[in-house]
């Protein structure tokens, strides 16, 4: 059967196409599609990437955590359900070597152990080691350079555990989950899982972690999850994913997320603004042709077939053309960050595919629709009464539907509906209010414009008639240029946040375990080696027993509430610390810090919350066999993030009557003198070093990449928000068309005419750009306090940059855009318009 | 028998101002094969009555009756599968789709009407008019003229029995209007299509078998020509 509906589509598309006169809508349904399915790709290759290189600081995929042995069936279960399956029993004990003794992290590890990541090792302390796939063999130990510092150590030596003797045949110098808790760690010994019962130190009672570790397909892992997860003692038993890891990585990454979701979502909505103004431009300019098929017989489903399906090919042109686009995009993305990663990305799964698709066809369609119902009603009478344009079909359906349309875009790409309504509820708002604002200006300028030039009061002429139309295209200025300064303001304040947080300089070293009496002497060291270390805080071990004299159960604090590995071993015990001074990085937020031989402790205010204490509270303490009382004097916030020794609770000198402690402080060394490590510690024996380099160069990785996303993100809101700028002049060409005709024929000369459209499009994007720097101010508060915990701050340099960005973008954007008018000559013009 | 009558047909429309008579009771009955003219000043309702009397628009009293068909009997799509069928158009402003080419501006009614090979059809009818080597040419390509001829040849291409036209010559100059008038009565002779024509021009009215007056709404009279 023919379609001449078909032929007639595909043959108008194709010349429009060609033509160039589909190009904004075109490119705003390829745009969308574009930044939809690069930065889906990209985010969802670079969390997983992120995660699989999180999983490598557990060793595993997911970790079992028990006190006690878990009964074999868990085990083989895991493994009928595909998974890998490895175990790792830890304890601290003493060990010895020639007679003499130090604490140490015993590690016994099964076969496959690690599961994720890798174990390196070397043949002498304090080097860089090498990967290695095999384990310690029977009667074997591999034990970590802190451990040669402390003992006399040798390879081919022996060292004791328990009851059993092993002999060293390497040095361990880096187990993926070596944990990062400068209170307990202590060097690893690692011995292999056989040997354990000849150690003779698992007896009941005995504080040890048994950890079985999984790793193998995100399925099997769920469904193993599903049938363990009911079954597990919580008291006892922990099971631990890499997403519950509470590290300065996560939180890094955690925000990261969060506004990459938000930029992308902005940009998609600026994309969709777009593709709203173009679809009505598209459906604008055939008016003339449904008039004309009308009058020559075409019926109304005939010419709605037509154009139809002209919407439908030229979207599915543009969708296919974004997909292509966007893969392009994000390989060349990935393909730039891969090289600052040491891993590679996995790849994809579908979903980005199917929504950028959706995103396409969406934006396209929906806000298509009310243009092309109202091109429908176009009737065949507009061929001699040309103002005829199908106007009385009801506008709200336009809101309805496109507002709609942003909105489950919003929620397909976030998936949160709090969000998507929290965000389109302030963007509703933010709208009425510019629009409000805009015209206020409009009206206002029409005053000052009276007073100027010739050039001045046609542009504020042509503002002033067109003040509807232009409150509208303000309103999209303003709103590009909005998401652009936000996007901007908080890269700028996400990066700075982290950089500040991890300099150059940012400790990459811990020492603990620093003996009292050496003190002096360390801090001496550091100075004659020009270190730049922390103070050496005293840490002692205590319990908090009571709060305003109630006794308190003991699950109360961080290290118990939470069971990470690196908290474990230190049961109902807080470190406690000491000192005359509000260490760097704490904030005061109630109360006032102690005054000189005052008694009394600072509290974290996280925990403050917590445990429900005020002010003035009374907690008694008890450290080794002393009890006493102090108040609450201060609430402190704590940036958990910086690489120093931080605490949960500061008491004044007095109030702890100097217990017996020891020291702890980080420092700063550089890749370079890290060989120096083991001569400037040789004097401190019973020091123990914790190198978290390893962590910060992690941390720098992620942050160096992000901000190329972040970057990259930017990219696609400044080319969706210069579209919408396009659009939008584009829909008011015609007017222009005909002012200029009338302008030019009554004498007006060309650069007049030039510079009154220019002028016109100055004073649109400054008043675009002032309305917008405040309307990002008022959002970027917002988020800084509810969304991404930072300190609210006032941007002052973009109150000069959003009016100036916006005269000058606007400028040359609507200069361009109308320069092919411009350049016409006056009987061209009137040709086209009639 | 006539092919158009219109039957004490009023026109008239609702302002903020109040009602506003456009067209006062007119009758008219046009033959199969006449030419006539509709002459009047600017605002007289002369496009008013085109505009019905093709059934662009619907009287508000009375009915307009092509080929004993009663207008005001059909719904908007009867009405424009009947136009597609027996009525051809050409405007003042040409009005040819701007992103098609010479050739397919000429097809588009045959294709509309879901007519076979209208290809072949068109390009006889573009040679006819002279424009042979403008086939690929887009409108803004042509001059007005070549516009106007294109026009012409789309307007026939459905072999109508009426053709409405509303100013043809209104844009062009003299000389190119002149030409535009030959072709026009030579393809109307040619096909023996009934033209219904709506001019200013006192000399292109003459052409005319008969010529229609429109003052201030009223059918002031008719004269032979």
């Amino acid at each position: 059967m023919r379609k001449p509906w078909l032929a007639i589509s595909w043959r108008l598309l194709r010349h429009e196409l060609r033509r160039g006169e589909l190009t904004v809508m075109a490119l705003a349904v390829m745009l969308s599609v574009t930044a939809v399915l690069s930065l889906s790709i990209f985010s969802e290759r670079l969390q997983a990437g992120l995660l699989e290189r999180s999983a490598e600081f557990l060793a595993a995929d997911r970790v079992l955590r028990s006190r006690e042995e878990i009964d074999s069936e868990w085990l083989l279960k895991a493994e009928q359900e595909g998974l890998e399956v490895a175990q790792r029993v830890t304890f601290n004990s003493m060990v010895f070597a020639n007679n003499e003794l130090a604490l140490a992290d015993v590690k016994a590890v099964s076969e496959l152990y690690p599961l994720r990541g890798e174990l390196k090792t070397a043949l002498e302390p304090f080097v860089e080691g090498e990967v290695t796939q095999v384990l310690p063999q029977r009667g074997e130990a591999w034990v970590h350079s802190g451990l040669f510092q402390q003992l006399p150590l040798a390879l081919g030596g022996v060292i004791e555990v328990g009851e059993k003797t092993f002999t060293i045949t390497r040095v361990l110098t880096q187990e993926p989950d070596a944990g990062f808790n400068v209170f307990t760690d202590s060097p690893t010994v690692l011995i292999p899982y056989q040997d354990l019962a000849a150690t003779g130190l698992i007896q009941p009672g005995s504080r040890v972690s048994f950890n079985y570790l999984f790793a193998g397909e995100p399925s099997n892992l769920e469904r193993y999850e599903e049938w363990l997860l009911p079954q597990l003692d919580t008291l006892t038993q922990r099971w631990r994913s890499v997403r519950d890891e509470e590290s300065p990585l996560s939180s890094a990454l955690e925000r990261a997320e969060r506004f990459m979701l938000l930029a992308s979502l902005l940009g998609v909505v600026l994309a969709a603004t777009a593709v709203a103004v173009a679809a009505q431009r598209y459906c604008q300019r055939n008016y003339d042709a449904v008039a004309i098929m009308k009058t020559l017989g075409g019926t109304r489903p005939l010419v709605s077939r037509v154009f139809t399906a002209h919407l439908l090919l030229l979207t599915l042109f543009s969708v296919a053309a974004g997909l292509a686009l966007g893969f392009v995009v994000q390989a060349v993305v990935v393909w730039c960050v891969q090289s600052q990663l040491e891993y590679s990305l996995p790849a994809a799964s579908a979903s980005p595919w199917w929504l950028a698709t959706l995103t396409g066809f969406l934006c396209a369609l929906m806000f298509s629709l009310y243009p092309l119902l109202r091109l429908m009603r176009i009737p065949p009478l507009r061929v001699l009464r040309r103002e005829l344009d199908g106007s009385e079909l009801a506008r709200w359906l336009h809101w309805i539907v496109s507002g709609g349309t942003v909105l489950l875009l919003m929620w397909l790409y976030s998936r949160s509906l709090i969000l998507s309504v929290a965000l389109f509820a302030g963007g509703l708002l933010a709208t009425v209010l510019l629009l409000g604002i805009g015209r206020l200006f409009i009206r206002a300028s029409r005053q000052a414009g009276m007073q100027a030039g010739s050039s001045w009061r046609l542009a504020m002429a042509g503002m002033q008639r067109r003040a509807r139309q232009n409150s509208v295209q303000m309103l999209s200025f303003a709103t590009a240029i909005m998401l652009f300064l936000l996007v901007l303001a908080l890269r700028n304040e996400l990066l700075d946040d982290w950089q500040s947080q991890l300099p150059e300089t940012a400790p990459n070293y811990f020492v603990v375990n620093v003996a009292e009496r050496q003190v002096d002497d360390m801090n001496a060291m550091f100075a004659a080696e020009n270190i730049v270390a922390t103070d050496l805080y005293p840490i002692t071990p205590g319990r908090l027993m009571a709060i305003n004299g109630d006794l308190v159960r003991d699950a109360v604090s961080k290290e118990e509430r939470d069971d990470s590995n690196v908290r474990d071993g230190f049961g109902r015990e807080l470190q406690l610390t000491w000192r005359n001074d509000l260490p760097p990085d704490n904030d005061i937020i109630a109360g006032r810090w102690f005054e000189p031989g005052e008694q009394g402790v600072s509290i974290e205010s996280e925990v403050a919350e917590r445990i429900n204490v005020k002010l003035g509270d009374a907690l008694t303490f008890r450290i080794g066999a002393d009890e006493f009382t102090v108040p609450i004097t201060s609430i402190r916030e704590v940036n958990w993030n910086t690489m120093q020794p931080n605490f949960f609770m500061i008491f004044s000198p007095e109030a702890v009557n100097n217990a017996a402690a020891t020291y702890i402080a980080s420092f700063y060394l550089p890749q370079e003198r890290k060989h120096e490590l083991y001569t400037l510690f040789r004097d401190f024996p019973q020091a123990s070093l914790i190198d978290v380099d390893d962590i910060i160069q992690q941390i720098r990785s992620v942050i160096g990449h992000v901000s190329l996303a972040i970057t990259f993100v930017m990219f696609l809101v400044v080319l969706a928000g210069s579209l919408v700028l396009v659009a939008q002049v584009q829909a008011t060409l015609e007017e222009r068309e005909q002012e200029l005709v009338i302008l030019r024929t009554l004498g007006a000369r060309s650069h007049l005419l030039s510079r009154a459209v220019t002028y016109e499009f100055l004073i649109l994007g400054a008043l675009a750009g002032l309305i917008a720097t405040l309307a990002m101010e008022i959002i970027i508060f917002l988020l800084q306090t509810q969304v991404f915990s930072m300190e609210p701050s006032v941007h002052w340099r973009f109150w000069l940059l959003g009016p100036l960005l916006g005269a000058g973008v606007v400028a040359v954007l609507g200069g361009l855009t109308c320069r092919r008018l411009l350049r016409q000559r006056t009987a061209t013009l009137i040709r086209n318009l009639v | 028998m006539a092919i158009i009558q219109a039957h004490s047909i009023k026109k008239h429309v609702v302002t903020s101002a109040g009602r506003l008579d456009i067209l006062a009771e007119i009758n008219l009955a046009i033959e199969p094969a006449e030419t006539v003219a509709i002459v009047g000043a600017s605002g007289s309702g002369k496009s008013t009555l085109l505009a019905l009397l093709a059934g662009l628009d619907l009287p508000s009293e009375g009915h307009v009756s092509i080929d004993n068909v009663n207008l005001s009997n059909l719904d908007e799509e009867e009405r424009a599968i009947l136009r597609g069928d027996k009525i051809g158009f050409i405007f003042q402003s040409f009005l040819l789709i701007q992103s098609l080419t010479a050739l397919e501006n000429v097809m588009l009614p045959a294709e509309l009407a879901g007519t076979e090979n209208p290809e072949q059809q068109a390009r006889e009818l573009l040679e006819q008019v002279g424009l042979g080597d403008r086939l690929t040419h887009y409108p803004n390509q042509l001059s007005g003229g070549e516009q106007q001829r294109v026009a012409i040849a789309r307007a026939f291409i459905g072999k109508p029995a009426i053709l409405f036209a509303d100013e043809p010559t209104g844009n062009l100059d003299r000389a190119t209007g002149a030409t535009i008038e030959d072709l026009l009565f030579e393809l109307n002779q040619k096909h023996g299509t009934t033209l219904i024509m709506v001019t200013h021009d006192d000399r292109l009215a003459q052409k005319c078998d008969r010529i229609v007056r429109i003052e201030s709404g009223c059918l002031q009279e008719a004269e032979y020509a």
